[in-house]
C-alpha cells in the first residue's frame, strides 16, 4: 500500500474567478460573487456569468457537453496542464490516470429537459444525442473522453460532503495502487430546477448576503463551478520529478441518519467526522493551524457546525483562525468540499487564511475575520457538513520530503 | 488488511423479493419481464419491461414514511432490512457508528423529475411544491437506508450508472478492509422510469419481446427495476458470531473506456482492463476463474464486445469458463443490476450452482462461448468474476471466492 498521497496541481472555475491564482486573490480581497441572477430572475446566486469554455476546451466537440460537463472539463484541463499530465498529444490516454467527481444535482437540467421534450414532442421525437447526458456520471464520463482519462472513473454523491468524499475516495484508490494519478473534486451547475428547488425550500438568503455564523444570517447563496485537485502517489510524483504541493491526510465521516433535508442540530455526525479526521491523522486539535468551514449562512447548518467545533476544540476554539468561504463563491453543493479544500491548501501556502465575506461582528464564538489572518502551524482542517446528514472532515498539510 | 465476506443478501427484484425466491427463480429460469404497467407505452415502439409487482413498502419500512420516500429508496431500505434478517442480525442491536451504507444507482429518484414536469405541464412551474427537488438527488438512497436502520457509519452513493452496484460493493469492501467500519450494507437500487425507458427506446436498444443475451437473434435489453443489498463484514467478526458466509470478496477493478458515452470500446479495451485489474488485486490468475457473471444486456453490441473481451483475456480457455447473464430473467435493473448479480455470484459460490442465460436458442457464430444456455448447472465454482459496464465508459469487475479458511 502506498501511504502518502500528494496534491500536485489544482484546477478551479468559480463565480469568483477561474484558476487557483485568481481564485485565491479574489478570496483575499474579501469580495463576494453574490448578486441578483441574470439567468434566474428574482434570486440571488453566485453564478459564473458569461461562461465560455472555449479558451480551455476549444470549439471542437463541446456542443454535446452540458454545463456541468463543461465546468468539470475546464477545471480538469487546468489541473492536467498544471500537473504536466495532459494527454493532449498522446495517441491513447494513460490507463493509470483517472477522475473522481463529487456532485449532487449533476445532470439535473439535462434529465429534466430530456423528459420535458418527451412530454412536449412525444417519446419518438426526443433527441437521442441528449440521452447520454441524463446519467448522473455523465460529466465525469464526458470529461474522460475529452481529456483521454482511461483510468479509474467514478462519480460519488454524499450530498454537500461529496467533494471531500471524492478526494478521500481518490486518495484511497491511489493507496491501493489502482491508479497513479487521479483528478478529484466536484462539480455543480446552477440550473432552473435546482434554483427553483432552493428558492421554494426557503433556504436562500432573502437579504442576498450570506453571513456565515452571523446572528442575523438568513440563508445561503447558491453557487456553481468545479474544483479539482490532481492527486498522485508519492512515487508517481517523484518519478516525474515533481515536488508536490500538499499532502492529503486523515479523513472522517459520519451520517446523522436524521433527515434528507434538514440539519441535525445535535451535530453528532459532524463531531464524529472531526474526531476521526484528527485521529486518522494522528494529531490533536491544538495542532490545527486553521479551519475552512462548511458554514454557508444557513441558520441551522452554521449552528450545528459551531456546536461540533466547540465540542472538539473546547475553550481554545476562539484562538483558531477560521474562514467560511462559501460567502464568497456560494454553496456549491457537491463541489463545496473540493472548493473548501482548495481554500485550505492556498491558506497553508500563503500562511494566512482569507477573510470571510459577509463577516458579521456578532459571530463572536469563532475567530472569523473581515481581513486575512496570519496562521502558523502545519495542519489545515476542512469541513463539509450537509443538510442531508452526511458529514465529512479532512486534514491536509504542505508537502514535506 | 482485513478479509471481507458476504454474510447477508436482501433483494427486491422483478422475479420476487428475498434471497430464496430470487435464487430459486434464477435457477428455474423464471422471467420477470412483461408488459409495462408503470406508465402508458402506447407512444413507444416497445412495450415490455422488468417491473417489480406487488411491492408493499409498508410491509418492510418501520421508520421511513412511504408517502415521502421515493421508490428506489423504498426498494433499497426493504432490501437492507431483508439482508440484515438474512444475516441473522437484529437491526435494533447494530453497532450504529461502525455500520455504514454504500449504494449505486443510475437515476436516483427520477419520479420527482417526472412529477416536476407533470406539474409544470398541467399547472405551471409556480405550482411545483418546494419539498420535491430535495427528494431527487441520488444520495437520498443510502441516506434513507441509514435513517431506516438508524446507522451512522460511512454513507455514500456511487452513481456510476449501470455498473454502480459493483462500484458500491467495492467501496464497502474498501471501507471494511481498512477498518473504517465493521459492517457495510452495499448494493444498488433503481426505480422504473419513463425517462430511462424513453432514452433506451429512442436509442433502439430495447428488445421487442424477450431478452436473449448472446443469442444470434438478440434484439436488445429490457429496462428493469429493484434493489439488492449485501451485508459485508470482516471475516474474523463474521466467524466470531457464527455467521453463514456466502462468499469472500477478493477485490475489484475499474477502468474507463474514454471512448464514447454510450457505446462500448469496440475492442473491449476498458472491459479487459477492469477484469485484469480485478484479478490482479485479488491475487488470482485467469486460470483460477470458474464462472463469469456477464454484464450481458442483450444488445447486439454489448454482448459482442463482452464476448470479445472475455475471449481476448482468457484466450484458449475462454470456452471453458461458463458465463451467464441473469439479465435474461431480471431485465436490466440499471444501478441495481450488478448488485443483484453479485448476490447471484455469492449464492453460486455457496450452493455450487450457476444460473442460466434463458431465451438462448441460436448460438452466435461470431462468439460461441459457454453461456450456460437455458438450464442451471452445478459446477461448484471457486472463483468468479462479476462484470458491469456503464454509460460514461465506466467499467467495474468484482472478484468473489468461495469461502475457505
Amino acid at each position: 500500500m502506498n501511504d502518502r498521497v500528494a496534491v500536485t496541481a489544482a484546477g478551479v472555475i468559480s463565480a469568483i474567478g477561474a484558476g487557483s491564482e485568481t481564485f485565491g486573490c479574489n478570496l483575499e480581497s474579501g469580495r463576494s460573487a453574490s448578486a441578483p441572477s441574470e439567468r434566474f430572475p428574482g434570486v440571488t446566486v453566485a453564478e459564473i456569468t458569461d461562461f465560455n469554455p472555449q479558451p480551455w476546451l476549444g470549439a471542437k466537440g463541446i456542443r454535446v457537453l452540458d454545463r456541468s460537463a463543461r465546468l468539470l472539463a475546464v477545471a480538469a484541463k487546468m489541473a492536467l496542464d498544471e500537473s504536466g499530465l495532459s494527454q493532449e498529444n498522446a495517441e491513447t490516454g494513460d490507463p493509470n490516470l483517472g477522475l473522481v467527481c463529487g456532485t449532487v444535482f449533476g445532470s439535473l437540467h439535462s434529465i429534466t429537459s430530456f423528459d420535458w421534450s418527451g412530454i412536449e414532442e412525444g417519446p419518438a421525437w426526443v433527441n437521442p444525442m441528449e440521452f447520454p447526458n441524463t446519467v448522473i456520471n455523465a460529466p465525469a464520463g464526458q470529461a474522460a473522453i475529452k481529456h483521454k482519462l482511461r483510468g479509474v472513473n467514478s462519480t460519488v454523491c454524499a450530498g454537500l460532503a461529496s467533494g471531500l468524499f471524492a478526494i478521500h475516495y481518490a486518495a484511497e484508490f491511489l493507496r491501493f495502487g489502482r491508479a497513479r494519478a487521479l483528478l478529484a473534486g466536484g462539480v455543480e451547475e446552477l440550473c432552473e430546477e435546482s434554483v427553483r428547488g432552493f428558492a421554494k425550500t426557503g433556504v436562500i438568503s432573502r437579504s442576498g448576503v450570506a453571513r456565515p455564523f452571523g446572528v442575523e444570517r438568513d440563508g445561503v447563496v447558491p453557487g456553481e463551478g468545479s474544483a479539482l485537485w490532481m492527486l498522485e502517489t508519492e512515487e508517481a510524483a517523484a518519478d516525474r520529478g515533481r515536488t508536490p504541493w500538499l499532502e492529503v491526510l486523515g479523513f472522517g465521516c459520519a451520517q446523522d441518519a436524521h433527515s434528507i433535508n434538514g440539519f441535525d442540530l445535535r451535530g453528532e455526525g459532524a463531531t464524529e467526522a472531526l474526531r476521526q479526521a484528527l485521529a486518522n491523522t494522528g494529531i490533536s486539535p491544538e495542532q490545527i493551524a486553521c479551519i475552512v468551514s462548511s458554514a454557508s449562512g444557513s441558520r441551522a447548518g452554521d449552528e450545528m457546525e459551531a456546536r461540533a467545533l466547540e465540542r472538539v476544540f473546547g475553550p481554545q476554539l476562539p484562538d483558531v483562525p477560521i474562514c467560511a468561504p462559501k460567502a464568497a463563491f456560494g454553496e456549491v453543493m457537491g463541489a463545496s468540499g473540493a472548493f473548501c479544500a482548495l481554500v485550505a491548501g492556498l491558506s497553508l501556502q500563503r500562511q494566512a487564511i482569507p477573510p470571510t465575506a459577509g463577516y458579521a461582528s456578532d459571530s463572536v464564538r469563532l475567530q472569523l475575520s473581515p481581513a486575512g489572518i496570519p496562521i502558523s502551524g502545519e495542519y489545515a482542517l476542512v469541513n463539509a457538513f450537509g443538510c442531508d446528514g452526511n458529514n465529512a472532515s479532512l486534514v491536509i498539510r504542505l508537502w514535506e520530503n | 488488511m482485513k478479509r471481507v465476506v458476504v454474510t447477508g443478501i436482501g433483494v427486491v427484484t422483478p422475479i420476487g423479493s428475498g434471497r430464496e425466491t430470487f435464487w430459486n427463480g434464477l435457477l428455474a429460469g423464471v422471467s420477470g419481464i412483461g408488459p409495462v404497467t408503470s406508465f402508458d407505452t402506447s407512444a413507444f415502439p416497445v412495450h415490455i419491461g422488468a417491473e417489480v409487482h406487488g411491492f408493499a413498502p409498508e410491509m418492510h419500512l418501520r421508520r421511513l414514511n412511504p408517502a415521502t420516500t421515493g421508490r428506489a429508496s423504498q426498494f433499497a431500505a426493504a432490501a437492507a432490512r431483508m439482508a440484515l434478517a438474512d444475516a441473522g442480525l437484529d437491526p435494533e442491536r447494530l453497532d450504529r457508528k461502525r455500520t455504514g451504507v454504500s449504494m449505486g444507482t443510475t437515476s436516483g429518484e427520477p419520479v420527482y423529475i417526472e412529477e416536476y414536469n407533470n406539474i409544470r405541464k398541467a399547472e405551471g412551474a409556480d405550482a411545483i411544491p418546494g419539498d420535491m427537488m430535495p427528494r431527487y438527488p441520488c444520495h437520498v438512497i443510502p441516506t434513507h437506508i441509514a435513517m431506516e436502520l438508524d446507522i451512522h457509519g460511512p454513507c455514500l452513493m456511487i452513481p456510476t450508472a449501470c455498473a454502480a452496484g459493483n462500484y458500491a460493493i467495492g467501496y464497502g469492501f474498501d471501507v471494511i478492509r481498512t477498518g473504517r467500519a465493521d459492517m457495510m450494507l452495499s448494493g444498488g437500487a433503481d426505480a422504473f422510469s419513463r425517462i430511462t425507458y424513453m432514452g433506451f427506446s429512442r436509442l433502439g436498444a430495447i428488445a421487442p419481446e424477450r431478452c436473449r443475451p448472446f443469442d444470434r437473434n438478440r434484439k436488445g435489453m429490457v429496462p428493469g427495476e429493484g434493489a439488492a443489498v449485501l451485508v459485508l463484514e470482516p471475516l474474523d467478526k463474521a466467524k466470531a458470531r457464527g455467521a453463514t458466509i456466502y462468499a469472500e470478496v477478493l477485490g475489484y477493478g475499474v477502468s474507463c473506456d474514454s471512448h464514447h458515452m454510450t457505446a462500448a470500446h469496440p475492442a473491449g479495451d476498458g472491459a479487459i482492463r477492469a477484469m485484469t485489474a480485478a484479478l490482479k488485486e485479488s491475487k488470482v490468475s485467469r486460470d483460477d476463474v470458474s464462472y463469469i457473471s456477464a454484464h450481458g444486456t442483450g444488445t447486439p453490441t454489448n454482448d459482442r464486445v463482452e464476448s470479445l473481451a472475455v475471449s481476448t483475456l482468457f484466450e484458449s480457455r475462454a470456452r471453458e469458463v461458463p458465463m451467464s447473464s441473469i439479465k435474461s430473467m431480471l431485465g436490466h435493473t440499471m444501478g441495481a443490476a450488478s448488485a443483484m448479480e453479485a448476490a447471484a455470484c455469492s449464492l453460486a459460490l455457496s450452493t455450487g450452482w450457476v444460473p442460466p442465460t434463458i431465451n438462448h436458442e441460436q448460438p452466435d457464430p461470431e462468439y460461441d462461448l459457454d453461456y450456460v444456455p437455458n438450464k442451471a448447472r452445478r459446477i461448484d465454482p471457486r472463483i468468479v468474476l462479476n462484470n458491469a459496464y456503464a454509460f460514461g465508459g465506466n467499467n467495474a469487475s468484482l472478484c468473489l471466492a468461495r469461502h475457505e479458511d
